[in-house]
């Protein structure tokens, strides 16, 4: 017993004396420890007589337990001391500059494309990509252009060969549909467009547009004013008002340009955005689609519009430049 | 076209003001492209769309109003030219002594004129010349300023002539003549063609017909004789002779639009009535009137309940009869259709539906509400080709690349495919004449805009050779792939097995198994030996030093090509599942010593046949070459990972590993 003591003594003096966590942790393990010396003692249990082991047992256990607590006790009192330097001295400059992953970026236009493909396929639009360089008949012909027509005028086009040229409008595809599909459809495309006009800030030779299209039953300029209205309320947000204005276009009849009004773009101002109209009979009929049954509408709008009125650009030409100052401000 | 507030005043009594007229305009399809203050009073700039010719005069104008407002009154003027007003002076008889007209061809549907003796060409009243400027037009003389003038309010062009510069006195329409020339107002002589209509004398061209007057026989301070010419010309015959000739006139832009052939006498009596308000001088009595081609308009069934149906409004036929009505159409009820037969002045009236446009635009668009369709509706967004694409484009964004867009019409480069280039007929500058062949040219143009140096960048876009237009993805990748950090460590940079990892990712986003193979024949852009083939999709590798040198990009810049067109052709959406042993695997390295010259797929198609079903996963994980080492071989480290269902002892694993290690013998490897 005296053993137990003399032990107990020396191990409180150790904790009571100790300065260091670590101390503590190497004071645990050499005397409370699996293998240590009060853990020890037990081990001469044996030569006791039978009536004394008991007592004894539970003298060690006492000791160790009291000791124990004295010891975790000493660790709290000096762990938040001891924290407190090492997060000192871990201390970081939270204002130095991130390690940003390499990510890539989408290209501004892109973003845009993105866009009208989500909202002109939730509306069950299908997407149909056209070729850039086209055939006279589709750019003009198909689309009801008469010869000569001085329409023609307005976009002057390039070209490649007589029949060939560079699409001036996305409208092209809608012959290339008609010749596969029978109604009733839906489609758009978005896409790469050209005319032969010098560049400027709101001007290109390059540019891209969007050309929606549906021939169904029973379709009237209601429903190219609901289509617009809500195509352009994703696209410019939810106040957007529609107005349509009688315009001419080859391939519509009726005919209009369409503006629309936000308080919150354009202090309400009307801004036009492109052509739409009924799918003129006279392309209905080319194709062999019966008009007293059948009607279609379609619409049209350059790409570049719609990022250059929602974030304020001024100049057309940084779209196809390349210049990453400007594209990272729409990553 | 352009016109002043007092001229629409002269044909219009309304209680709209300027403005109001103004929006009228535009919301019936004639757009104000301004407003401005001209010498004290408005000139208004009215944008005419291409079908409306008669939208090109005051009277055009003035009728939309009074079509649209119904609180707007005609004059007394606008009544005289729009309705059938003739001359009471009908003694043809002293005229045709003085002159005569002959239409020869058909592309002059009617021609008429009148005479003027004892003239004095001085100038024009003030008021004329004042309205003149304020449309920025020049006064020139009375009878130049008073056809000008007279063109603005009826929209007919007028030409007058020097009746005795004229041979014979007498007017021929006819094409011109083979090796036939003509000295125009302008000072310009052309070589005319036997397509081109000219007015003659008995002997020669004195103009182009419907465009310009010849110099010969332009009225000037001496002339006392003038013939007034007022006619109809086929606007496609008026619009092809310009062109070639290059001019470009005010009564061409009319003629090119449709001008009203019933409107011609009309033009010459109000020149007549405004040359005597300012001389007094009264014109030889009567008109001739040349007219073998008579317009035939065919009336057109028009239905109110279709009209209500494609406008998605509803119209009453009583609404439908006013609007065609007040346009100038002549209209027959039957039941709630009508038989409509348009006014002469509108050849863009053809169909029902363009009735419909009519009731439309009379009805206010404004009034149209706002619907979704119904009935069939397909699974939008994309689909086939296109929806491959997007994957694609999102994993390379995944993979830290950066999109750029570019011009498709550029100048040749270094970097363009062999294929032959595509050029523009009629290019807008030399160095936009050709359409890209390879998105590589694009690439290089936008790494260099942004300081040629630690850029990775992709464009997807359309190129061109002869005839073929594909989808091609381009991707140029240089520098370090890290972001610019401040604490030093361990930069990467892109190079060949950077790029082949992102091309895998490619591939595996459209489904589509990767091969590599050695280019066969290498592509001269790229570095001979650092360069591969995905075989029939594109190629990929180092860019060549003399082309770097050349372009002004890094050497160590890498570069692919790959058609998605093609790629798009073998993508597929099937995923594979493979079951998941709840296993733990065994992992075993191997160190074998091996020539270099052995292609690394043959040691790893070795080592997969060799372990069979039970090899998870290798991978290389060190190559060392030099001290220690004989030249010409190399030491690769790879780590086996076996798997299967149940556990792998010890023993196991290393027999597995022992049969790659044989394997691996044979082909001429030793173990390390």
């Amino acid at each position: 017993m005296d053993q137990i003591q003399l032990l107990e003594k020396i191990v409180e003096e150790a904790i009571q004396g100790s300065t260091s966590t670590a101390e503590l942790r190497a004071i645990e393990l050499k005397y409370l420890g699996k293998s240590g010396e009060l853990t020890g003692l037990m081990r001469g249990i044996g030569q006791l007589p039978p009536d004394e082991k008991p007592k004894f047992g539970a003298a060690v256990n006492e000791a160790k337990n009291r000791l124990q607590e004295l010891l975790d006790g000493r660790v709290l009192e000096l762990k938040s001391g001891e924290q407190a330097i090492q997060f000192e001295a871990d201390k970081l400059d939270v204002t130095k500059p991130a390690r940003v992953p390499r990510a890539g970026r989408e290209h501004v236009l892109q973003q845009t494309f993105n866009k009208i493909k989500r909202v002109m396929g939730s509306m069950g639009f299908v997407y149909f990509d056209g070729p850039e360089l086209e055939h006279f008949r589709y750019n003009f012909d198909a689309l009801n252009y008469p010869p000569d027509h001085p329409a023609m005028d307005a976009q002057d086009t390039f070209y490649i060969t007589d029949d060939l040229l560079l699409r001036t409008q996305g409208t092209a595809i809608q012959g290339r549909v008609f010749e596969e599909v029978k109604p009733p459809f839906r489609f758009f495309t978005v896409g790469r467009t050209f005319r032969n006009e010098a560049v400027d800030r709101t001007h290109s030779h390059t540019f891209h547009q969007i050309d929606v299209f549906m021939v169904d039953e029973g379709i009237s300029m209601a429903h190219l004013k609901g289509t617009l209205g809500a195509f352009a309320r994703e696209m410019f947000g939810e106040d957007v008002k529609v107005r349509f204005r009688p315009d001419f276009f080859p391939f519509v009849e009726p005919g209009v340009d369409y503006a629309i009004s936000t308080s919150k773009l354009f202090n309400g101002r009307w801004v036009e955005l492109g052509g739409a109209g009924l799918i003129h009979p006279n392309i209905l009929e080319r194709y062999g689609i019966d008009t007293e049954r059948y009607s279609g509408f379609a619409f049209g709008l350059g790409v570049e519009r719609i990022p250059m009125m929602a974030y304020g650009i001024d100049d057309l030409r940084h779209f196809l430049e390349n210049d990453t100052r400007f594209l990272e401000q729409f990553a | 076209m352009k016109l002043t507030e007092s001229m629409l005043r002269d044909f219009v009594t309304t209680e709209l003001t300027i403005e109001e007229v103004c929006d009228l305009w535009t919301m019936t399809g004639f757009e104000l492209e301004g407003i401005t203050e001209v010498e004290g009073e408005k000139v208004l700039d009215i944008n005419i769309m291409a079908n409306r010719g008669d939208g090109a005069s005051v009277l055009g104008l003035s009728r939309e109003i009074l079509a649209k407002d119904p609180s707007s009154q005609g004059t007394e003027l606008y009544g005289h030219l729009a309705d059938g007003w003739v001359a009471s002076d009908e003694a043809e008889k002293s005229l045709e002594t003085l002159t005569s007209v002959e239409i020869q061809i058909p592309d002059c549907t009617r021609y008429a004129c009148r005479v003027f003796e004892g003239l004095s060409n001085g100038v024009s009243p003030g008021w004329v010349q004042e309205r003149l400027r304020k449309v920025g037009q020049r006064p020139i003389s009375l009878l130049v300023d008073l056809t000008n003038y007279v063109m603005l309010e009826t929209g007919q062009p007028l030409h007058a002539f020097d009746l005795d510069k004229l041979d014979g006195q007498r007017i021929v329409v006819r094409s011109a003549k083979v090796g036939e020339k003509i000295k125009t107002l302008d000072g310009t002589t052309h070589d005319l063609k036997p397509d081109q209509m000219m007015i003659c004398d008995a002997t020669k061209a004195v103009a182009v017909a419907g465009v310009m007057g010849g110099e010969d026989s332009e009225v000037s301070a001496e002339t006392t004789r003038c013939l007034l010419e007022s006619a109809h010309f086929d606007h496609q015959s008026v619009r092809r002779t310009r062109k070639q000739l290059g001019l470009q006139t005010d009564a061409s832009y009319r003629f090119e639009r449709y001008v009203d052939p019933e409107g011609i006498v009309r033009a010459l009596n109000r020149f007549a009535e405004l040359l005597e308000d300012a001389c007094g001088c009264t014109p030889v009595p009567g008109v001739i009137d040349v007219y073998p081609i008579k317009p035939v308009r065919k009336s057109i069934n028009v239905r109110t309940e279709r009209c209500s149906k494609m406008l998605g409004m509803v119209v009453t036929p009583e609404e439908v009869e006013r609007y065609l009505t007040s346009l100038g159409s002549k209209l027959a009820r039957n039941d709630s259709n009508f038989e409509v037969t348009p006014p002469t002045w509108r050849i863009d009236l053809e169909r029902e539906d363009d009735y419909i446009e009519e009731v439309g635009r009379v009805h206010g668009y404004e009034r149209i509400p706002e619907a979704l369709p119904i009935g069939s509706t397909p699974v939008g967004g994309s689909h086939g080709l296109e929806a491959v694409i997007d994957r694609i484009r999102e994993e390379l964004l995944r993979c830290g690349l950066s999109q750029t867009i570019s011009h498709s019409l550029r100048d040749s480069h270094t970097l363009d495919a062999g294929t032959a280039r595509v050029s523009v007929r009629n290019p807008h500058s030399p160095e936009m004449a050709l359409l890209r062949n390879s998105n590589l040219p694009c690439l290089a143009d936008a790494a260099l805009k942004n300081g040629g140096k630690d850029v990775h960048f992709f464009e997807i876009g359309h190129v061109f050779s002869t005839d073929i237009e594909t989808v091609q993805l381009g991707i140029l990748s240089t520098g370090s792939l890290d972001s610019v950090f401040w604490q030093t460590g361990v930069q990467t940079s892109a190079d060949f097995y950077s790029l082949k990892g992102v091309l895998e990712k490619v591939m595996q986003a459209a489904r589509v198994e990767m091969l590599v193979e050695k280019s066969i024949k290498p592509d001269t852009r790229l570095h001979p030996t650092r360069q591969a083939v995905i075989p029939g999709i594109g190629v990929f590798g180092q860019i060549h030093p003399d082309i770097a040198e050349q372009s002004d990009v890094p050497p160590e810049t890498v570069l692919a090509e790959i058609s998605l067109t093609a790629l798009g052709k073998l993508a597929t959406e099937d995923v594979q599942y493979h079951q998941v042993h709840r296993h733990p695997a065994a992992r075993r390295d191997i160190a074998i010593l091996v020539s270099k010259e052995t292609p690394y797929a043959t040691i790893e198609e070795t080592v997969a046949k060799a372990c069979g079903n039970q090899l998870e996963r290798q991978w290389l994980f060190d190559v060392y070459e030099g001290k220690g080492i004989e030249p010409g071989f190399h030491s690769l480290a790879i780590a086996l990972q076996f798997r299967k269902s149940g556990n792998f002892n010890d023993e196991e694993a290393n027999q597995v590993r022992d049969l790659a290690v044989a394997a691996l013998e044979e082909l001429g490897a030793k173990l390390r």
